[in-house]
């Protein structure tokens, strides 16, 4: 199989930026990514613009990014895949330079939420469910994990104090993360006295609606030798997708089977299994999705993702340190950009580039995307 | 008015499935079946997945289910504030067939749990508006 390389990582501060437009907080990702790989943007070929795009005030963005960037003729396109869109973005670049169409391309994931209400954006996050048989009830993003939680906790026993360690382990890292949208450690207490989104579900539980771009520069093996002394590989690339509608779920809605076979298909292609993982970036758009991840993932048996957490090995420090960034319940959830910044992180901890937050020796990156409610997972293996 | 009037603010206006609404007026759940291979499906489908027919039967519910599922959600869309709180569920037909559904707001949220018996039940709202809900 073709050896492809990140050789550049970029990332804006998340946040409600309200100082930046889209295009710009594209190039403040793009730019600091060139400046990374130490390249002139006469290199990129293509660009891959990474959005949600219903979020953004601007249809089709990629031709405006592409256009701010500095990326024209070159092609530029968007690839939407609800939250799971920059994973998905790294994935049609590995193709696109695999098949030898492009050599350098720079997947850039962007998302401008704030300028929308609150409000707004659930309603259009509720329509991120099924349209005709769902959302006509009221359904939201919240809503559909929470029912994971509920199941979860009546097969396994899984308490609110339990999920609400999530959390307080990710805002402790957000603090150290300048790029966070949250820098501020919280308590158990805190969020169990947060007020009520989707029972069980609370607002400390679940991330927040942010603007924010991360970038990764991408290309084939030849050109990474030439360009850098630190490239960082794609090892393994895993895509599943689930029915959209819950009511086509299959089992105890303990689990999703969307990230289970993204996750198989992924360990198969890098050849390892989870116990070689040596960190990994979840998808904690909610403290129970974390939870479910550890166990799909396989770094804990069904059932046993809360005992991680209790025994700190999900910690830096531990066993397997999971969202040592601060994850998307510190940094915030700027749908596009999401996939991109924890690829972001796992870059820098496999090149021992992550500061106070550094996991030793970390040669092995796993990193875990859900799209939506669950119709996608992406699953992302980077060896050092 | 076309299928906008299911659910307690639908979206999707035209579809195959429009029968549903005559069957819910009647307060009746239905399915389709399809009459080639006798394949039901609930939500109803205009088209066979197994083998493509798309000459599809109703076929009426019991309603007989099981609770898979709850939440109850304090922070709605706009359209639906005016509701809140309100419980939505998920529930296994005795078909095996599942369903996304609110909850009755007669039903007491102390009692359920994952495996309670539950009877899903056509509905009418304020709006002439059509639908289901777990009772």
């Amino acid at each position: 199989m073709s050896r492809i390389a990140i050789i550049g990582v970029g990332h804006s501060k998340f946040g409600k930026r309200s100082d930046a437009s889209l295009r710009e907080l594209a190039f403040e990702a793009y730019s600091s990514a060139l400046d990374d790989a130490d390249i002139e943007s006469s290199r990129i070929d293509g660009s891959v613009v990474c959005s949600a795009t219903h979020y953004d005030k601007q249809r089709s963005p990629a031709g405006v990014v592409a256009e701010y960037l500095g990326l024209n003729p070159q092609p530029t396109f968007n690839i939407e895949a609800a939250c799971a869109s920059s994973a998905v973005g790294l994935r049609t670049a590995w193709a696109l330079v695999s098949s030898k169409l492009h050599n350098v391309i720079a997947v850039v994931g962007v998302q401008k939420m704030t300028e929308l209400s609150n409000e707004e954006i659930q309603e259009l996050m509720g329509r991120a469910g099924d349209v005709m048989w769902e959302s006509p009830f009221g359904t939201t993003m919240p809503a559909y994990y929470a029912m994971y939680a509920t199941a979860h906790m009546a097969k396994y026993g899984t308490t609110e104090e339990q999920m609400a360690l999530v959390p307080v382990k990710n805002r402790k890292y957000g603090s150290k993360n300048p790029n966070a949208m949250f820098q501020k450690p919280i308590t158990i207490e805190e969020v169990l006295k947060s007020r009520p989104i989707s029972a069980p579900l609370k607002l400390f539980d679940c991330c927040a609606n942010a603007d924010g771009a991360a970038c990764l520069i991408v290309t084939n093996a030849e050109k990474a030798r030439k360009l850098t002394d630190r490239p960082v590989w794609v090892a393994g690339l895993g895509l599943a997708s689930s029915p959209m509608s819950l009511a086509e779920r299959k089992g105890p809605m303990t689990s999703f089977e969307v990230t289970k076979n993204a996750a198989k298909a992924a360990y198969k292609m890098a050849r390892i299994s989870p116990n070689d993982v040596d960190v990994a970036e979840v998808h904690d758009s909610f403290s129970i999705t974390e939870i479910l991840n550890y166990e799909d993932l396989g770094f804990a048996k069904p059932g046993g993702g809360t005992r991680l957490l209790e025994k700190g090995e999900t910690e830096l420090g531990g066993k397997i340190p999971v969202n040592v960034d601060g994850g998307l319940i510190s940094k915030g959830h700027p749908v596009g950009a999401t996939g991109a910044s924890q690829l972001f992180a796992l870059a820098k901890q496999l090149r021992g580039e992550a500061g106070s937050t550094q996991v030793d020796g970390a040669k092995i990156g796993v990193a875990q995307n859900i799209g939506g409610i669950g119709m996608y997972s992406a699953v992302t293996i980077l060896r050092a | 008015m076309g299928f906008e009037k299911f659910g307690r603010f639908g979206y999707v206006s035209q579809t195959k499935i429009n029968p549903l609404l005559s069957y819910l007026e009647k307060g009746q759940i239905a399915a389709t079946k399809c009459e080639k291979c006798g394949r039901t499906y609930f939500p109803p489908r205009a088209d066979c997945l197994d083998d493509r027919h798309s000459a599809l039967e109703w076929v009426v519910l019991d309603g007989k289910s099981n609770l898979v599922t709850f939440t109850k959600v304090f922070f709605a869309p706009p359209a639906f504030q005016p509701e809140t709180p309100y419980l939505l569920g998920l529930a296994e037909l005795s078909n095996g067939l599942r369903v996304f559904a609110p909850i009755s707001a007669s039903v007491e949220e102390k009692q359920l749990k994952p495996g309670k018996e539950m009877n899903l039940k056509a509905a009418k709202g304020a709006r002439d508006n059509l639908f289901y809900w777990l009772e």
